[in-house]
């Protein structure tokens, strides 16, 4: 990374609001899906209603952090390093925005669920719905620090990701084994886990974006993938 | 890219201007049918080293050059090499646009007479309208062949002199800021024009407009304080160059 400053302070200035609007958007989002997490752990219906009405924050600042770099790319034409970090402070931004987007969703769900819900089916979800908390505090610490190891870590524990959702899928299926009544329960509990697994899928795109960022390439190779869904016998 | 062939080949080239070095032992590679840009910020050599490919410094009694620059091959850099003859290879197109005081025909016919390329009328009336066509200008001028050169707006006096330049069928044509008199449609035009150019032409360019420099060119070459820095794809250089140096000027963090 460059240290210098750059000639024309407007620009840095700019480049500079771009960075701290994206940090600010970042640890809402961080903010909102721990809530989530807490409360669907909790089946907490309040905290699920301060969730929905909160995520509108962070779509406002999605289109101001787009309109910060419009004015960049059409003041600026950015180059090397200042045109990646335009291109990858766009991708980012919107990831964060669909993250904010599933933990809104996953609080939707969280008005119908019964207060008693097994400890099993809480308890997959909490460990699932910690672990993609965790690596979004991860990418956006390597975002901060611009550091690329700490980008490929969270990249490689994707993986983690995908496993732990095999198990909570596992749960819930279990759950609905025992009594076909608890079908509709189950689909909303289906959809809560796909949206957490999507939230980590977004944070490896983050992941990605910032490795782009920092090192002007491509991560190589498919994405780390865990097992696929298949029903335990 | 489209074509490997090295067209000039630089080596070990140093410039001295009196005491002062100019370039610093340049080591750099222009290929065939490709544009290449130059940028740097001012005094970092650019212009002293196009100028060293058709020999303009031969007329600062001061500069002495010492390496060597190979065109397909062959050595200029030495005093056996023809001149003229060099200089009908290499074309040349400035910063400001310089049109002969002379009529829009005399100033592309101008060069194909003394190179005795065309031996009579029908074949140079031939050249100065493929010229013209060449260079983008013959549908705006057709009419008015007779008119001075010093009529046309600027955009059109550099089309013109760029005209002139592939008159007498060079091999290489080198721009020195050719565009920085001109406004932003006219330069649209030079650059529209250049595209077509290289598909016959090696084409240098030395510009101060990195945007410019993005747009028209393969190959980009960083000169800094008469040290060729680095040089590269022109993709490569402007999104993710290899030297720190490369980077602090492109985006602006010194110059």
């Amino acid at each position: 990374m460059s240290e210098e400053k750059r000639i024309v302070k407007s620009y840095e200035e700019e480049m500079q609001s771009l960075n701290d609007d994206l940090v600010k958007m970042g640890s809402l989002t961080e903010s909102q899906l721990s809530d989530t997490i807490q409360a669907i752990v909790k089946i907490d219906k309040e905290a699920a209603e301060n969730i929905i009405k909160n995520d509108v924050q962070i779509n406002e600042l999605r289109a101001k952090i787009d309109d910060q770099i419009s004015t960049v790319l059409v003041k600026r034409a950015p180059m090397a390093i200042d045109l990646r970090t335009t291109i990858s402070s766009l991708k980012i931004s919107h990831d964060l925005e669909r993250i904010g987007d599933l933990a809104k969703s996953v609080a939707k769900k969280i008005e119908p669920l019964p207060i008693d819900l097994p400890q099993e089916l809480t308890g997959s979800l909490k460990r699932l719905g910690e672990l993609v908390q965790k690596q979004l505090n991860n990418v956006l610490d390597a975002y901060i620090s611009k550091s690329k190891d700490k980008a490929i870590e969270v990249w490689r524990n994707d993986e983690q990701v995908d496993d732990l959702t095999h198990i909570a899928m596992n749960e819930v299926a279990n759950f609905l084994g025992k009594n076909k009544k608890n079908l509709e329960l189950a689909t909303h509990l289906l959809f809560v886990t796909k949206n957490i697994e999507r939230a980590g899928d977004h944070v490896t795109n983050i992941a990605e974006s910032l490795y782009y960022l920092i090192e002007g390439e491509y991560l190589e190779g498919a994405r780390p993938k865990g097992k696929e869904f298949v029903k335990d016998k | 890219m489209t074509n490997n062939k090295v067209k000039i080949k630089t080596e070990k080239l140093d410039v001295f201007y009196g005491q002062k070095q100019a370039l610093k032992n340049v080591n750099l590679e222009i290929f065939n049918r490709e544009v290449t840009a130059l940028i740097g910020p001012s005094g970092c050599g650019k212009s002293t080293y196009i100028r060293c490919i058709n020999r303009m410094n031969d007329v600062i009694e001061t500069c002495k050059i010492s390496g060597s620059i190979k065109i397909d091959g062959q050595e200029i850099n030495n005093k056996q090499i023809d001149v003229v003859r060099l200089r009908e290879r290499i074309g040349m197109v400035f910063q400001k646009p310089n049109p002969f005081p002379k009529s829009i025909y005399d100033n592309v016919a101008y060069g194909p007479q003394i190179h005795g390329l065309a031996d009579h009328k029908d074949k140079l009336d031939q050249i100065v309208q493929t010229s013209l066509k060449k260079s983008a200008l013959w549908e705006e001028v057709k009419d008015r062949l007779d008119e001075p050169g010093t009529s046309l707006s600027g955009g059109q006096q550099q089309r013109l002199c760029i005209a002139r330049a592939i008159s007498v069928n060079p091999e290489v044509i080198l721009m020195d800021e050719p565009c920085s008199a001109l406004d932003p449609i006219a330069t649209a035009k030079i650059e529209e024009l250049m595209e077509e150019l290289k598909k016959t032409f090696t084409i240098v360019i030395v510009t101060h407009s990195m945007a410019q420099a993005v747009r028209v060119s393969q190959r980009t070459g960083f000169f800094h304080l008469g040290n060729l820095i680095e040089v590269d794809t022109t993709d490569k250089m402007f999104k993710n160059p290899n030297n720190k140096m490369t980077q602090d000027y492109i985006t602006g963090r010194f110059g």
